[in-house]
């Protein structure tokens, strides 16, 4: 009688797992480097889609708690915490409690003004890390000089080698991705669902769309933290930067370009922000112009980004 | 009036600044009491629904559901206390399947919405009574279609659907048939008699077919200018004279 | 004593530039109901065509005349042909498409001006400094604290005294309507983007002479507005006056009660506002 949709083809992503596991084996160093970066930054841009293609709220300002994941690994190792899942549990709980209460700020009023305030409190957190040079090194940011190891087994794992990093990386950014895909294809999944289609409706059947819209954004704001101790641990440092405007515009970008609609789409959507800036590069400084003309196709012509519209003509069903 | 009045209105009145909408109605519908509100454009019968749906607090007067005050109280709790109302434009969720649409007030009832795991199909609580709430509407069939490619007349019964799921006490269904041709208007007016009889939910209607109304309503409520104009059995009603001037004009119906 | 009379000044100055600019986006909103990312960039657009136009013809007033009617036909194009086609979708993607043009516009004018950063002088008449209770005080700055609201005032006689601001505001509460009387309600949207894109580029054509021009000088801007349009209320004129003011001095005083947490002013009365009137101070309207 009725059929769940959930009942999805798991060969993709099954096949993108074993081909991520081999995949250091097969390239250069520079490109399991990149490839690092490009599953952190897809963590931070799903998380980011969790708001955005299933909530359907615009956030500009995840920088912020993807940076204070990273601050938090910074300050946690500097002061001699050496757990990984010591640091690990700390970042998102910050990043966690932080979404909370910029998130109680922001859903009272409308989506506009969700993008808006959510701007504002980004660039708060980044002119606070900005220049409280005692805390947070100020401009420089905080170098981190020695990476937490595991206990793995009875042997000691070290994350110096890109390699190592790559996998622990791999590892974090799969649970991840994979409690992320749990909790969308769950009933609280669904409700967002509902809340992105209709919100007055979500209201008129007993949902309390603020709360709902705060426990979204805060749930988005731990995983972000994640990726934040991740990127920490990967660049051995953690600046402001990461949580500017700008640094928060890359997850909206990427999730916009591989497609909102698709699980996976940020992912894809952040390999593919990656490769371009790699071969734009090359030709010109002007990236951000660009970028904004890649923005502005996608935005007229393939809102459903590349993912999106790859799946549309591919598969009759639609969802994710 | 008496006790076991499910839904009560006293001396409802709602302004903006100076302007005032509508003012000092006051009704009440006996459980199973099938109700309809009807009145010209601008009678304020949306405001009047608005304004005791939580959509908005309004500015005087009393709601009471099933004797419990619920004045003022934002559109989830009253949903929360048993009172549930469908649109005038369809409102439902477009992009999700029928089954998920029926799925959503069913697991805030359950107070399932922060269950941050498992699969809704495999949860039976949730999926027989949808089941059971698309039986009584007649769209078990389309249980897994995407509401968008639905037909209108369906689509307003995955609203219905939704109203109906979480049983409430007191369902306002405004404008039911709008938009429909004959058949489907037909449809839907057996449908509100089915279902007003199997079920313990009470149905108050607003409506312009005059047909609809005059089909289905126990009791009807005339709403002129912002006020009661009158109120009573559908024959009082039809006889009245200050009604027949103010609102049913020249349409006679048999 | 003199402190307080400079730093007032100081706030007013940069208050009525702050107004300008956020009057623009408040209005842009209030009667298209889009969120202008790209209002900063062309803020900043404004500045950088005032000075090339002083660089051919050598007047700071022919400047101010041309640099912002350009940048308002760079509006007009941006919104026919990129904005009208995404007016019935999802807010977002109305919001996405106005960062993708603040992308453009930011590296446009980086790749035509270049990186570094360029200086304005003011115009003669206005380069001199006068003397107040003793101390130096530009008169540049003056001029900027009486042209404000003379331009407010213009602008606000304007939606209230002549037809095609009545019209304006009809269509901004309400275009169903208003298309169904006849106003050309498409054309409406066009114009106003316009004015809103010629207010920003004239408070940075306004804001050249007394600071450097980059190609970031949008970014900050963007973000004040945007605080000053929360705060005074979204779609509402008088609350962008009374908020870009508060901002102005606020953040003027700021400097020199709180040091380093200056940066975070904005922000705290941001957060301060809307724990009361989580509406802003003002309703929509002019």
């Amino acid at each position: 009688m009725m059929q769940g949709q959930q009942r999805r083809n798991l060969l993709g992503p099954a096949l993108l797992t074993v081909l991520l596991l081999i995949a250091p084996l097969m390239i250069p160093i520079y490109w399991t480097m990149i490839l690092s970066e490009i599953l952190i930054m897809g963590l931070m841009a799903i998380s980011f889609n969790l708001l955005l293609g299933y909530t359907g709220l615009l956030s500009f300002g995840q920088g912020a708690f993807f940076g204070l994941g990273a601050y938090s690994a910074a300050l946690m190792l500097q002061g001699g915490y050496e757990n990984l899942f010591l640091i690990l549990f700390v970042g998102m709980l910050v990043a966690m409690l932080a979404a909370l209460a910029v998130g109680i700020f922001s859903v009272q009023l409308d989506e506009i003004f969700f993008a808006m305030i959510t701007l504002g409190f980004g660039m708060l957190f980044f002119s606070v890390a900005h220049n409280w040079r005692t805390v947070t090194g100020g401009s420089d940011g905080l170098p981190v000089f020695s990476l937490p190891s595991l206990n793995f087994f009875g042997s000691q794992l070290t994350f110096y080698a890109p390699v190592n990093m790559y996998y622990l990386i791999f590892v974090l950014v799969f649970i991840g991705c994979s409690l992320l895909w749990l909790i969308v294809h769950s009933p609280f999944g669904l409700i967002l669902k509902a809340l992105r289609e209709n919100k007055q409706r979500v209201s008129f059947v007993g949902g309390n769309v603020k709360i709902l819209r705060i426990a979204a954004f805060a749930i988005s704001g731990a995983f972000t933290g994640l990726a934040g101790v991740l990127f920490c641990l990967f660049n051995n440092m953690a600046t402001p930067e990461f949580m500017h405007w700008s640094f928060s515009a890359k997850p909206v970008i990427m999730s916009v370009i591989g497609g909102t609609s698709v699980f996976l789409g940020p992912l894809f959507g952040a390999a593919i922000f990656f490769v371009l800036e790699q071969i734009i590069i090359q030709f010109t400084e002007n990236w951000m112009l660009f970028l904004g003309i890649v923005l502005v196709f996608i935005v007229l012509f393939f809102p459903e980004g590349v993912f999106g519209t790859l799946r549309n003509k591919f598969f009759k069903q639609g969802s994710k | 009036m008496s006790v076991h009045d499910v839904l009560r209105i006293e001396n409802l009145g709602h302004s903006y600044g100076k302007f005032k909408v509508i003012e000092d109605i006051s009704l009440s519908i006996g459980k199973g009491e099938m109700s309809a509100l009807i009145g010209p454009n601008g009678a304020g019968k949306t405001t009047f629904y608005n304004a005791i749906s939580g959509k908005f607090p309004p500015t005087k007067g009393k709601v009471l559901l099933n004797g419990k005050d619920i004045t003022g109280l934002p559109s989830h709790r009253v949903v929360d206390k048993g009172m549930c109302r469908s649109f005038q434009i369809t409102n439902i969720f477009a992009e999700l399947t029928v089954a998920e649409n029926i799925f959503s007030p069913l697991i805030i009832q359950q107070n399932k919405h922060f269950k941050l795991y498992g699969d809704i199909f495999k949860d039976q609580q949730i999926t027989e009574k949808a089941m059971e709430t698309l039986q009584q509407v007649g769209l078990s069939d389309r249980a897994d279609q995407i509401v968008a490619n639905l037909a209108y007349g369906d689509k307003r019964l995955v609203e219905m659907a939704i109203v109906l799921a979480r049983d409430p006490s007191v369902v306002l269904l405004d404008e039911p048939t709008a938009g429909m041709n004959p058949e489907e208007t037909e449809n839907m007016i057996s449908l509100i008699k089915k279902l007003a009889k199997n079920s313990g939910t009470t149905f108050f209607i607003t409506e312009h077919d005059m047909k609809v109304v005059f089909s289905l309503a126990e009791k009807i409520y005339v709403l002129h200018q912002g006020h009661l104009l009158a109120q009573g059995k559908p024959e009082e009603i039809r006889a009245n004279e200050q009604v027949q001037e103010a609102y049913l004009g020249r349409k006679v119906h048999a | 004593m003199e402190t307080l009379l400079l730093n007032t000044l100081n706030g007013l100055s940069w208050g009525m530039l702050l107004f300008l600019i956020a009057v623009g986006l408040t209005t842009v909103f209030g009667v298209l109901g889009v969120l202008n990312f790209a209002h900063g960039s062309l803020f900043m657009l404004g500045a950088y065509l005032c000075m090339q136009s002083m660089q051919y013809f050598d007047s700071f007033w022919l400047g101010l005349l041309i640099g912002p009617l350009c940048a308002a036909v760079l509006g007009v194009l941006v919104e026919k042909y990129l904005l009208k086609r995404v007016y019935g979708r999802d807010v977002s993607y109305q919001l996405l498409l106005t960062f993708a043009i603040l992308l453009i516009l930011d590296d446009g004018v980086r790749m035509i001006w270049g990186s570094g950063y360029h200086v304005v002088d003011p115009p003669a008449i206005l380069s001199g400094i006068i003397s107040i209770t003793g101390q130096d005080y530009p008169v540049y700055r003056i001029f900027l604290i009486i042209i404000g609201p003379i331009i407010g005032t213009l602008l606000w006689s304007f939606f209230h005294f002549t037809k095609w601001g009545k019209i304006i505001r009809a269509a901004s509460f309400d275009n169903i309507m208003a298309e169904g009387v006849g106003i050309n309600v498409p054309m409406i949207y066009t114009a106003v983007f316009a004015l809103g894109t010629w207010l920003a580029a004239l408070g940075g054509a306004l804001a050249a002479p007394q600071q450097s021009l980059v190609p970031s000088m949008g970014e900050k801007i963007i973000i004040e507005s945007f605080i000053v349009v929360v705060i005074g209320g979204m779609g509402s004129f008088p609350g962008a006056f009374v908020g870009a003011l508060l901002l102005g001095l606020l953040g003027s005083f700021g400097t020199v009660f709180a040091g380093n947490m200056q940066m975070a002013i904005p922000y705290i009365l941001m957060a301060a506002i809307l724990m009361i009137r989580p509406n802003g101070l003002f309703k929509k309207g002019v």
